[in-house]
């Protein structure tokens, strides 16, 4: 396994409130990574580090590294968007645009269009109809959403289901095929049957992508997750392989956690 | 008291107070109406007034409230637009975004003869536009600046939050952003915003009085630096300067009747245009 994400020394502060404390941690490659902790305890804040959405907070300031294949996401050189470009984000809730289906997972492709090299210059085009119609087919075959929505392609994403919206949110990111994908608490606002689905479509996409998701639920954490993190008051407390953290975890306070003691 | 008495009571109350409004324009379109109906006819709207504006028609004050509109709309609106989506998407909860939140505010608050004054001195006096058709438009757009600003940052700031996201972390612009999500579903609420700024300019009187509003003209303003009529100073000019009050009172009804339909069919292209861009996108 190689290690894709590896944070050192990460702190966190809005305004006054010092939300994440020396984090130092890995994540291996097309893995799926579960952080859990009790509310607030800075697992969003965490995975929102990654692709540099604090940012977008007021008052927010980030401090150490956040290493993406060797490369500070905070480094000057770096472009946010290209940052963003790589790694995915789905959200806590389904947040589909107000257009057709088709559109939603079409907008990245063609905010960012093909980048190809021909006579050894780099050259930017838009996609042609073709390709954007096999990207969207692609992507929404990948979210295991196809063949519920293949007949109304121009329908609005919002007049599907919260399962199906979610799904949606999940072909538009693999639209532009990132590295990394985020998932912040995706299953919070869905009932058992579409959480179960988007928990299968996770595991899947651990072949082709790295995953990390952010959960309230300890059972979803140990049911799709290789290794798991434990975040406690800003503080990674703990992390190992999952089946390690839920039968044998080396710290109390993790123990008291998964045990229902705390949070 | 019984509880069924006080439901029907608070009931009755809320609805009487809302049907007062719609009484209150239908019983103003009816009195406007009857008092202008029988004056106004094609030649009204196409002639030249005659004889100090006791006969004739009222061409140029059509012409020049258009025109003050016209200007309105290309002035107010971007500025507004602009100055809102600022406020909104870069300077939420900055010191500078307080500052120039309070500055909207109260320049909501001033009174419109003081914005004439304001004109006068600036546009008419420094920037050497004269009594002129540009020296009252410009004047009526930073009147209208609040309205457009208000109504802009509402529906700017309408949009859910969880689109910017979305489109952020797909690897949008801010820039982008803006201009594929936040400003086409903010649209609607951006045209009501017009369309009170614009009837709002439409109809006031004050500021024209010191910016180069004419008693009488048997022309069209030729540019935008001539002086022009416009109809609510039409209005007030024949209902209170005019030599022959009595004569003229078909022509003061008649003139506020077109001033209504100008304002309300100006409303209804707005309206068509909110619900088609309505339409377009769905929540």
């Amino acid at each position: 396994m190689t290690t894709t994400i590896h944070t050192e020394d990460l702190n966190v502060y809005f305004e006054r409130n010092h939300a994440l404390i020396d984090v130092t941690m890995d994540i291996q490659n097309n893995q799926v990574t579960a952080v859990i902790g009790p509310s607030g305890c800075g697992k969003s804040t965490f995975i929102r580090c990654i692709n540099r959405m604090n940012d977008l907070i007021p008052g927010c300031v980030v401090k150490g590294k956040v290493l993406v294949d060797g490369e500070d996401v905070n480094d000057d050189k770096v472009d946010v968007v290209d940052v963003r470009r790589r790694i995915g984000m789905v959200f806590q809730k389904p947040n589909p645009f107000p257009k057709s289906i088709y559109e939603n997972v079409a907008y990245a492709p063609r905010l960012h269009g093909v980048t190809e090299v021909v006579d050894g210059k780099v050259r930017r085009r838009k996609h042609t109809k073709k390709e954007l119609d096999e990207i969207v087919e692609r992507s929404l075959r990948r979210a295991a959403l196809w063949e519920e929505v293949k007949d109304r392609l121009d329908k609005s994403g919002m007049s599907l289901s919260g399962g199906q919206q979610q799904r949606l949110c999940i072909a538009r990111t693999l639209s532009i095929d990132p590295e990394i994908i985020l998932f912040d608490e995706p299953c919070s606002a869905l009932d058992p049957i579409a959480t179960s689905k988007i928990e299968d479509l996770l595991v899947d996409l651990k072949k082709d992508y790295t995953v990390i998701i952010v959960t309230h639920s300890m059972q979803q954490a140990a049911r799709i997750s290789d290794r798991t993190a434990f975040f406690y008051l800003g503080k990674m407390i703990e992390m190992g392989d999952t089946k390690q953290i839920f039968e044998r975890p080396q710290m109390e306070l993790t123990e008291q956690y998964i045990t229902g003691r705390m949070g | 008291m019984d509880r069924k008495l006080k439901e029907m009571l608070f009931f009755s109350a809320f609805r009487g107070c809302a049907l007062l409004v719609v009484l209150s324009l239908v019983v103003l379109m009816w009195y406007i109406a009857t008092g202008g109906l029988e004056r106004l006819s094609w030649d009204f709207l196409t002639e030249m007034p005659r004889r100090a504006n006791t006969e004739g028609g009222i061409l140029p004050a059509i012409v020049g409230t258009f025109y003050l509109m016209l200007i309105v709309l290309a002035v107010s609106v971007p500025i507004g637009v602009m100055s809102a989506i600022y406020l909104v998407e870069y300077e939420q909860s900055s010191w500078m975004g307080r500052v120039f939140k309070l500055a909207v505010y109260n320049l909501a608050g001033v009174p419109s003869i003081v914005y004439g004054l304001l004109g006068l001195g600036i546009f008419v006096a420094f920037l050497g536009f004269g009594f002129s058709l540009m020296s009252a438009g410009l004047t009526l757009s930073i009147m209208t600046l609040p309205l457009m600003i208000s109504a802009a940052r509402e529906a700017i700031a309408a949009v859910p939050q969880s689109v910017r996201e979305a489109s952020l972390a797909l690897g949008a612009t801010k820039w982008q952003t803006i201009w594929h999500h936040v400003l086409p579903y903010a649209l609607p609420g951006i045209f009501t915003g017009i369309i009170l700024s614009v009837s709002r300019a439409a109809g006031e009187t004050a500021p024209l009085m010191l910016t180069g509003v004419a008693m009488s003209l048997q022309r069209l303003p030729d540019g935008f630096f001539d002086s022009f009529m416009a109809l609510p100073y039409h209005i007030f000019y024949m209902a209170t300067q005019s030599s022959n009050l009595l004569a003229t009172r078909p022509i003061q009804y008649a003139t506020a009747l077109v001033l209504l339909l100008l304002v309300l069919g100006m409303n209804l292209v707005a309206i068509v245009m909110r619900k088609r861009y309505r339409d377009r996108y769905k929540w």
